[in-house]
């Protein structure tokens, strides 16, 4: 087969035997360099992420840069225990097309939709453009590939809701700040408790730029410890209601067995009621925060309950465009076999040509071997109408062709005229050939 | 018919608007309907340069031309808002107002008014066009404040639909209407100061029971009122949303009563 990829996935090994094959973007680079000193590998593109780790490979000559690439990936992964082939997956031909536009969609992704992945997608088609070798690793093929799929990863976002929606309880929390308040810069938060979720979900917050992080809780030295961890401010449990009168965002996941933010630590805070937005996020179980406070005009509550059920129909909203999304995809895929199957046709229009213009040499030289009597411009005026003659004769099958693979009537139609004018062989592998 | 082309424009964009507002704001919809929007735009103010050029006077005197021009500011200033993706999205609430303002001029005819009339000057000019601006300010937070109760009641509900995703973030709605009242109230300020100047100097007095200062005083008291309730007390986003819907509800309201009860000239009001 000519086009592969080969390589794991979360779908084929569990993250004790992904994290072992991990490639950092050096690693990578040598990784593509043994690839063709080895194998005499002409195009081959690694892509490692934590979820994947996974080399496309053209032409796939004889298996012997999947081998190759096997042995990289057994060296890298050290002694498994189980043989190294159970975790592995391979697709060939036009199924690696559709593997990677779905890779760059988010389709193969643990969560579906998930936005990273293009990014991952985009490094690692450049890391094999940028590598210093001759001639480049991302050759014609897989640069045209990768271009298309990150093409298409563009275009299912844009025009499905598969990236729509947030698909976790800290990207959800982001996102609601983000609908209140619009930029988050400059924006302050308070935690309380240190749970894990919480600091996931400031660390999430601090990416979009919220300043003075004040963390509350009941034992002064663990908010010491994970104020320092977010670049924050440590309080005492008794300046809670101070926190608070200038805080825009509230998060709160203590241990505490009743809740912490009570009316009355509210009114403290807020002695003439609340006229600002105030986002309070209460991920704690028993819950923080008095139910009731979220009454308030201005106030923002959700607890874990609302987040999951939030993040659960997001995830619906996204799976529900996986068939838009792989409509996308099929046309696309189509589009790149169109495209491929062109290339064939240049190189058979040529010899097409060449073969009609030898036989003209040919006919030409005879007639004119037993008519001496011609004069030089009755000579020219003959081989003027021969190659008149065959240019007429040519351009219709030589546009028609042109025609055809642009409508996508693809490899048929090229073996059709090498059939009909007795050529050989193209020049380039075909996509599920042997190469 | 040539302000009939824009009308079709703005109910286009509009279209697409609720298009994105249903199937998710995603591919290139915002946008084409931003461009629709803005070749309204083109096409209005072409309309609008036309009559000039055409009769020799501002659009400015006689019911439908008053009207094409009120509509055309809004839609400027909307325009002026299209390259910010979020702001943009505005357009949903204030293009139905632009779309029916233009609509009646266009059933009534744009055309300057038969009478004899001595509106001139410069002081009249912007009298009207400072008007114009300042009914342009309210609608502006108007839509705003619509979207804004909208998103709130999202965000209270705990629904992260469709409304949710279109409208744009509570604090960007908060900052459009501030704008859009605080513009509307300078410039209908102005144009109160240039039409009462504008009246005693060339009619002498300002009559205060015709139905057009009767209109245009009340609105000047409900922009006061839309600030009271946004900056009275501490500043409060909720209140000055809610205020602009009802203080807008209430200068259309006054208006058609004033229309169909009392009447007028038919020039302005």
């Amino acid at each position: 087969m000519s086009l592969a990829v080969v390589g794991v996935s979360h779908h084929t090994a569990p993250v004790e035997v992904r994290e072992r094959m991990v490639f950092g973007p050096s690693e990578a680079a040598n990784a593509l360099v043994t690839l063709r000193q080895e194998a005499e590998v002409e195009e081959a593109v690694l892509l490692s992420t934590c979820n994947r780790t996974e080399v496309y490979l053209f032409p796939n000559r004889d298996d012997r840069p999947i081998r190759s690439w096997e042995t990289l990936l057994q060296r890298k992964a050290g002694q498994l225990d189980r043989r190294l082939s159970d975790y592995l997956f391979e697709r060939r031909g036009d199924r690696v097309i559709r593997h990677l536009f779905q890779v760059s969609a988010g389709l193969d992704s643990m969560v579906t939709g998930e936005a990273e992945i293009q990014g991952q997608v985009r490094d690692a088609y450049e890391r094999a453009t940028t590598l210093p070798v001759d001639p480049p690793m991302a050759g014609p093929v897989l640069n045209r590939l990768f271009q298309m799929a990150l093409s298409v990863g563009g275009q299912v976002r844009s025009e499905t809701a598969i990236g729509e929606g947030r698909a976790s309880v800290a990207s959800v929390a982001v996102e609601l700040a983000r609908k209140i308040f619009g930029s988050l810069g400059g924006k302050r938060v308070v935690i309380l408790g240190a749970g894990q979720t919480g600091e996931l979900i400031v660390q999430a917050l601090s990416r979009e730029g919220v300043k003075g992080v004040m963390v509350v809780n009941r034992t002064y030295e663990r908010a010491v410890e994970l104020a320092r961890q977010v670049h924050g401010h440590a309080m005492e449990m008794d300046r809670l209601a101070e926190a608070l009168r200038s805080a825009d965002i509230v998060l709160s996941s203590t241990a505490a067995p009743h809740p912490v933010l009570t009316r009355p630590v509210f009114e403290d805070a807020f002695p003439r009621g609340i006229h600002r937005p105030l986002l309070v996020i209460d991920i704690a179980l028993p819950r923080d925060v008095a139910p009731d406070l979220g009454d308030e005009s201005e106030v923002f509550l959700y607890n874990v309950d609302d987040l999951r059920k939030i993040v659960d129909e997001q995830v619906q909203l996204r799976e529900g465009s996986v068939p838009e999304a792989d409509r996308i995809i099929r046309a696309q895929s189509d589009e790149f076999r169109a495209w491929y199957a062109s290339l064939e046709v240049v190189p058979v229009i040529r010899r097409m040509r060449g073969r009609a213009n030898e036989v003209r040499h040919a006919e030409l030289e005879r007639l004119l071997r037993g008519m001496d009597h011609l004069t030089e411009g009755d000579r020219v005026r003959v081989e003027e109408f021969s190659r008149r003659l065959v240019n007429k004769l040519l351009h219709d099958p030589t546009v028609r062709l042109r025609k055809g693979m642009d409508r996508g009537g693809g490899a048929d139609l090229v073996d059709a005229v090498r059939f009909l004018y007795g050529l050989e062989e193209g020049e380039l592998p075909p996509l599920d050939g042997d190469g | 018919m040539t302000h009939l082309l824009p009308l079709l424009f703005y109910i286009a964009a509009f279209i697409l608007w609720v298009r994105c507002l249903i199937g998710g704001s995603r591919g290139r919809g915002p946008l084409v309907a931003g461009i629709l929007t803005a070749m309204g735009v083109v096409a209005h103010g072409a309309a609008l340069l036309r009559f000039w050029l055409h009769y020799g006077e501002l659009p400015l005197v006689g019911f439908g031309a008053a009207l094409s021009s009120l509509a055309f500011v809004g839609a400027l200033a909307l325009t002026v808002m299209l390259p910010f993706r979020e702001m943009s999205r505005v357009a949903i609430a204030l293009l139905p107002f632009i779309i029916v303002v233009q609509a009646v001029a266009v059933l009534l005819g744009v055309e300057p008014t038969p009478l004899v009339l001595d509106f001139e000057g410069a002081g009249f000019v912007l009298h009207v066009s400072l008007a114009f601006l300042g009914y342009q300010g309210l609608a502006l937070a108007f839509a705003a404040g619509v979207l804004y109760l909208i998103q709130h009641h999202e965000l209270k509900e705990k629904r992260l639909g469709r409304f949710f995703h279109f409208i744009p973030p509570l604090a960007t709605l908060d900052r459009l209407a501030r704008i859009g009242i605080w513009a509307g109230f300078a410039c209908l300020t102005l144009a109160l100061a240039f039409g009462w100047a504008w009246t005693v100097e060339n009619r002498g007095s300002l009559e205060m029971g015709d139905p057009k200062v009767v209109w245009a005083v009340l609105s000047w008291f409900v922009f006061l009122g839309v600030l009271g309730a946004r900056f009275g007390g501490g500043r409060n986003d909720y209140r000055g949303a809610l205020a602009a819907v009802i203080g807008f509800g209430v200068v259309i309201c006054t208006y058609l009563v004033l229309r169909l009860t009392v009447g007028g000239e038919g020039l302005f009001l």
